[in-house]
């Protein structure tokens, strides 16, 4: 009886955590695929796993960095069982345009359809650092870089994003 | 000195970088301060544009799945109905008489979003901290401390500041909340949070709290009246 209500508890409690993380674990998975659906499908499954290996999981307060490297291991799953030809990133956009164009802001929207053309390696560790907040050295590690190629990925996520955008460049410095 | 083109590679690779040698270039040069200024207001932008507006559709949590695909007995039928039923006599009731607590509630689950915002303890750059308080009509008068984390964060459908604050109680978070309203001050105890919700006529409320749970009560409120006195509402 004790240990089915632990076990209850258990689960209301993961259950709580993973409502709480959701908006961010969700947004991630967007960023990393560019495809809402195919985000809900990569949450879903790594809050499965999650569930399943949460002994894993020592600090609830290191959930979400866990949680998140959950994500990026079931979306590369994805990807190698679906095994996606190359990706046409304007049918994606015209697919999300809705979700795209929600900012109130047109300057949000361009940001965002240049975000979605940004390479994968770009992208990657710019959404890592300027969503969750990612230091040089934990984006490294989560990405099995050097501090160095990290800083030199953002550098070019940042030059590229902002000529997109229209933004003047020509004070940047130059490769 | 650092020169020009190694300072803008730092700071396009980590725009808050705070390293002393990136400071004290961008105090000294006024051509690099004007470029991380732009940078900063792109920034945000971009901050803002990632934050994509993901409502639930009710089949993302765990357990999700497996719950559709199980057929109820009719016991079960009469179980869920009477659970739901007493589930929302309960909601109702606290919905009516507590609507401040789904406030305080949904505070601290956005805590556990950004568990990095407690983390900094330097100041946050002057321009960026303006950035997020101007797109909020409002500005902290120089007595309010040192503001280690500034961000615009997506709230119950608003964009509201979400600061934080070092004080000598240690770091305070402060959420302004100009959309939301409080009759009286609603002190909270959640989840190892403690804070209150404060109304601030004209101007919704906002939102103080402490990881702190052995943190006196009658400190936050004075935290969480400082805090008050020191935003300037800009028409």
């Amino acid at each position: 009886m004790n240990d089915e209500a632990g076990g209850k508890q258990r689960r209301a409690r993961f259950q709580a955590l993973c409502q709480s993380l959701r908006p961010d674990l969700l947004r991630f998975a967007f960023w990393l695929s560019r495809d809402r659906a195919l985000a809900e499908d990569v949450v879903q499954e790594s809050m499965l796993r999650a569930w399943k290996a949460q002994d894993s999981l020592l600090d609830e307060a290191a959930a979400k960095p866990w949680l998140l490297t959950i994500i990026r291991r079931e979306y590369a799953r994805t990807f190698e069982r679906k095994r996606f030809s190359t990706v046409d990133v304007d049918e994606l956009i015209a697919k999300e345009e809705p979700l795209l164009a929600a900012a109130e802001e047109q300057d949000i929207r361009d940001v965002r359809i240049a975000m979605m053309k940004l390479p994968d390696e770009y992208r990657e560790p710019l959404v890592l650092q300027v969503l969750m907040g990612y230091s040089t050295a934990e984006i490294a590690r989560e990405l099995g870089l050097s501090s160095p190629a990290v800083l030199t990925r953002l550098y070019r996520a940042r030059r590229q994003l902002r000529a997109a955008c229209g933004e003047d460049t020509s004070q940047d410095p130059q490769e | 000195m650092m020169e020009h083109a190694h300072y803008r590679a730092a700071i396009l690779a980590d725009p808050h970088d705070s390293d002393a040698e990136l400071r004290a270039h961008r105090e000294a040069c006024a051509e690099c301060r004007a470029f991380t200024e732009q940078l900063l207001k792109f920034e945000s932008r971009l901050e803002r544009a990632l934050r994509v507006d993901l409502p639930p559709r009710g089949d993302v949590l765990p357990f999700a799945r497996k719950r559709a695909n199980a057929a109820p007995t009719p016991r079960g039928w009469l179980a869920i109905a009477a659970s739901v039923l007493l589930g929302a006599a309960i909601v109702g009731g606290v919905w009516l008489t507590l609507p401040q607590s789904s406030l305080a509630a949904a505070v601290v689950a956005h805590m556990a979003g950004e568990p990095e915002a407690w983390q900094r303890t330097s100041a946050v750059p002057t321009p960026e901290l303006e950035q997020v308080l101007n797109d909020s009509k409002l500005r902290l008068k120089p007595d309010a401390g040192t503001v280690s984390y500034a961000t615009t964060c997506s709230f119950r459908g608003h964009r509201v500041p979400h600061l934080v604050v070092q004080t000598a109680s240690g770091p305070v978070t402060v959420m302004v909340l100009v959309h939301e309203s409080v009759r009286r001050p609603t002190p909270f105890d959640t989840e190892g949070y403690r804070g209150t919700i404060v109304p601030v006529p004209g101007h919704g409320s906002i939102a103080v709290l402490m990881r702190d749970p052995g943190i006196d009560a009658g400190e936050i409120e004075r935290i969480a009246a400082r805090v008050d006195n020191s935003i300037v509402w800009l028409p």
